[in-house]
């Protein structure tokens, strides 16, 4: 096949796949027309779905599966397509990095488009570096760590950084741009200017869903995914070659790989036209060895040449390793000092093993903590995917450990009763599938509410409300009344229908606080005590 | 959107009748703006109420639907032809119809077809809903409803709410969800079910669901601002759905143990004589009921709803 036939294969490929993971993550959320037939509904409790499988990436992800493996002893659903792809991998080398990785492509496209540095600064900027070894450091230290129980894949996992940025930061923030700028010139006299607003209105409602959404960090989020285009700048595919842990992963797989680039002495020319255009710097110039774990088969080098002295072809007669990763001896130790000590010290704050943070609320279905954070891949998907926003990245909630995973924030949204989403999407399993009927009978609990009674209308005397009382959805409620004198404002006893929780009933879905009327520090409020999924943060016998 | 830039109803329905044309028709007839209310404007000067029972084993509640309406006139007296009718019901929580927190899909599809036969150009279904709003269309059934019957489902967003003038004794100005003032006429379809602070909830507290912002502190004084809001919005007609009640844990229920089957419907112009005989679902005195009172003492209506021309039918 000639180089330009391959190259442009390659270029429908990464179209393709980084549309195909746009779609999925738009995707990521409750459609608007999933309506339940009544007639069915009448006699069953119905479980909304998403109709597109939004995790296939994560499934299709080697490190993904690797990691899940090895900390949560999970075969996570779908894995064989991560298996699918190592087989590849060992045939074919890098072929996702080039073909499919929809970070990679988005790197690949910013570097090319626009190289910022001149001919001779790019030929040096792509000669193997020793911080090409970042990335196996990265890696060792993330499996030694899952090996220890913790799994901090999804730190650094491209995908999962990828989804986690644009589900949380950027969709938001442009969908928060396209709805600010449309309610400004909702109010013009000009009526193309109101159609626009309108056309505005439907384009970020079909992309990004309904109101705003907030996620707590979701700034921090978004400048570390900037940071990470930027450094294209500073060299191409700066995150390919230097950081990406799952690159790393299938470098390391690719040491059998049989599709090979051959090299021509000969016919070079001294012309570093394929130095210049290799964005791995995996060395293509005829002469250095060619580096087929940083390789990430773009077919750039094969392409520039001018004088043929580059190919790639299978070569099946010889069964020889290739060229082993060079991750050097310093970045395994370094990999296994971090891989130990991260796991250790990211349950030295005691969350685990001595007591709960009361925010740390779990989405339902959350496994115990422990088991919790073997597996959750920090991607955001439940975030994208909870229906009233409730479900937010931790910053400090869950410890070190439990960085950007999900949490409920109560404030900001609330638990929808027989909502079952995030089970349904969490790719890892960190969230089971659960039914709605299992979360309603068993019941899954998620917390417990409390009244502040310094807060509470009733309880203060400020005067009637019943409004966490009117929304609690479990039947009996949670919330019960009790009739009693308060003194009100002037000093004078009133009566007053004062709320009281019964634990036994509260499943801490937290509506009561999202509703309160009290806004900023509701009078009612939710902590994680008697979540089902532990056996010590509890508070009833 | 700008909130502070409150319109006041008289001045959008000043815009809508001048957008159609008919300005010099009123200012010709010197009916003053402020009279003008589509239930003032088309009910007989004695108000009616009609009550709809269900008793054969296997009624057809669409049949029950139909023949309460022909009780009254049939649909034509209420919609025109051409006219854009919203209809309010009560889907605030994503519960199944069997638990009766929500208004039973079945007569929602009953008026939406009687609208329609009636020449109506589009039904919308509005509400601004509790739960999230996809899931109260999808579980409630109204979502099928409005797919089958090709009624139109309205989204809330906030580009729909507009601050407006209630003009009422205690709300002034309040943000309205637009779809429910914009169309021509206005049908009030919600469910009876008990309340822990109001006692119940019936046709004219179903208006809570026609606005936004902060209305959660509505109930600090829940019966004055609910007369506030019956006042402000004003239905051509109000249809109690008493087929299954909520008898306990309302208003959001979620067990079949709290539901009774009652298999009525109740009809009126009369916004407070609905609820008044709808309290009766309950074995509730109308008076003990605060803004039902209140409605009667405040000229929305009349809780003695024996003095209106009273008509039964029995299916």
């Amino acid at each position: 096949m000639r180089a330009r036939q391959l190259v442009w294969i390659r270029r429908i490929s990464q179209t393709f796949f980084l549309l195909f993971f746009l779609f999925l993550l738009v995707e990521s959320r409750l459609p608007r027309d999933v309506f339940v037939d009544y007639s069915v509904v009448f006699s069953a409790e119905p479980d909304l779905a998403i109709d597109y499988p939004v995790g296939f990436f994560f499934q299709l992800d080697p490190l993904v599966w690797l990691s899940s493996l090895i900390s949560g002893h999970q075969l996570i659903k779908g894995f064989w397509w991560a298996l699918v792809l190592l087989a590849v991998t060992l045939f074919m080398g890098r072929i996702f990095c080039g073909f499919v990785c929809p970070l990679g492509t988005l790197h690949h496209a910013v570097s090319w488009f626009r190289p910022s540095l001149k001919a001779d600064a790019m030929i040096r900027a792509n000669e193997k570096a020793s911080s090409q070894k970042i990335k196996y450091f990265l890696l060792i230290t993330v499996l030694v760590g899952a090996v220890l129980g913790l799994n901090m894949a999804g730190l650094m996992d491209p995908l999962s950084v990828f989804f986690r940025s644009l589900a949380l930061a950027l969709f938001p923030g442009a969908a928060m741009g396209l709805r600010e700028f449309s309610e400004v010139i909702a109010n013009s006299d000009s009526t193309a200017l109101r159609l626009l607003s309108y056309g505005g209105e439907v384009i970020a409602q079909f992309l990004f869903g309904f109101g705003y959404k907030a996620y707590t960090t979701a700034w921090f989020i978004g400048i570390i995914f900037l940071g990470i285009v930027f450094l294209n700048r500073i060299r191409p595919r700066f995150w390919c070659r230097v950081l990406c842990p799952l690159g790393a992963l299938l470098g390391i797989c690719s040491r059998l790989s049989i599709l090979r680039l051959e090299k021509d002495r000969a016919k070079c020319t001294d012309c570093e036209l394929c130095a210049k255009s290799c964005q791995g710097a995996a060395s293509p110039k005829p002469g250095n060895d060619w580096e087929n774990a940083e390789c990430l088969m773009c077919f750039n080098c094969f392409d520039s040449c001018p004088a043929s002295a580059l190919f790639f072809r299978f070569r099946w007669s010889s069964l020889r390793l290739n060229r082993g990763p060079d991750m050097g001896r310093r970045a395994l130790l370094a990999g296994l000092v971090g891989g130990i000590s991260l796991p250790l010290f990211g349950r030295l704050d005691g969350r685990v093993h001595k007591v709960a943070d009361p925010r740390l609320i779990r989405p339902p279905g959350a496994l115990p903590e422990k088991d919790f954070l073997t597996l959750c891949q920090r991607c955001g998907l439940c975030m994208k995917a909870c229906p009233t926003n409730v479900i937010n990245p931790t910053l400090t909630e869950a410890g070190m450990a439990g960085f950007w995973t999900p949490h409920l924030i109560m404030t900001q949204g609330y638990c929808e009763y027989t909502c079952t989403l995030c089970g349904d999407v969490c790719p890892t399993g960190a969230i089971r599938v659960f039914s709605a009927k299992e979360k309603i009978e068993t019941p899954i609990v998620i917390g417990s509410a409390y009244i502040d009674r310094g807060r509470c209308l009733p309880w203060s005397g400020n005067g009637p409300c019943i409004v966490c009382e009117e929304h609690c959805p479990t039947s009996p409620k949670a919330i019960f009344f009790h009739k009693d004198m308060v003194p009100g404002p002037n000093g004078k006893q009133q009566m007053a229908q004062l709320p009281h929780v019964d634990l036994r009933k509260c499943v801490g879905c937290g509506i009561c606080e999202f509703k309160c009327p009290v806004k900023g520090r509701p009078a009612i409020r939710v902590i994680s005590a008697g979540e089902s999924r532990s056996l010590e943060n509890q508070i009833l016998l | 959107m700008n909130f502070d830039d409150s319109i006041t109803r008289r001045e959008t329905l000043k815009r809508l009748i001048t957008i159609s044309g008919v300005v010099g028709f009123y200012g010709a007839s010197g009916i003053p703006f402020t009279a003008f209310s589509p239930a003032q404007a088309k009910a007989a000067p004695r108000r009616f109420i009609i009550e709809g029972i269900g008793q054969t084993e296997g009624y057809s509640i669409k049949e029950l639907a139909t023949r309460v309406f022909d009780a009254a006139g049939g649909m034509k007296h209420f919609v025109s032809k051409g006219d854009v009718v919203a209809i309010k019901p009560n889907i605030s929580w994503a519960r199944q119809p069997a638990l009766a927190a929500t208004t039973n899909p079945v007569v929602l599809e009953a008026v939406i077809e009687l609208c329609y036969e009636a020449g109506a150009k589009k039904v919308r279904i509005v509400d601004n809903t509790i739960n999230d709003v996809r899931r109260c269309f999808a579980i409630t059934g109204a979502g099928t409803v409005a797919k089958k019957t090709n009624a139109d489902l309205v989204f809330p967003s906030s580009s729909l709410m507009r601050r407006m003038k209630i003009n009422g004794d205690r709300l002034d100005v309040w943000p309205v969800f637009t779809p429910l003032i914009e169309a021509d006429k206005l049908i009030n379809l919600p469910i009876a079910k008990t309340h822990s602070l109001s006692s119940l909830t019936l046709g004219i507290k179903n208006w809570i669901g026609g606005v936004g912002g902060r209305r959660y502190a509505l109930h600090q004084d829940i019966h004055r601002t609910i007369v506030d809001l019956a006042q402000f919005f004003k239905p051509t007609v109000t249809l109690i759905d008493g087929i299954s009640i909520l008898v306990k844990n309302g208003p959001s229920g979620g067990s079949p143990s709290d539901v009774a089957m009652k298999n009525t419907l109740i009809l009126s112009d009369d916004p407070v004589a609905a609820d008044a005989f709808a309290a009766r679902l309950f074995g509730y005195s109308p008076d003990k009921i605060g803004f039902i009172s209140l409605g009667d003492k405040s000229g929305l209506g009349t809780k003695e709803f024996l003095k209106l021309d009273q008509k039964k039918v029995i299916v």
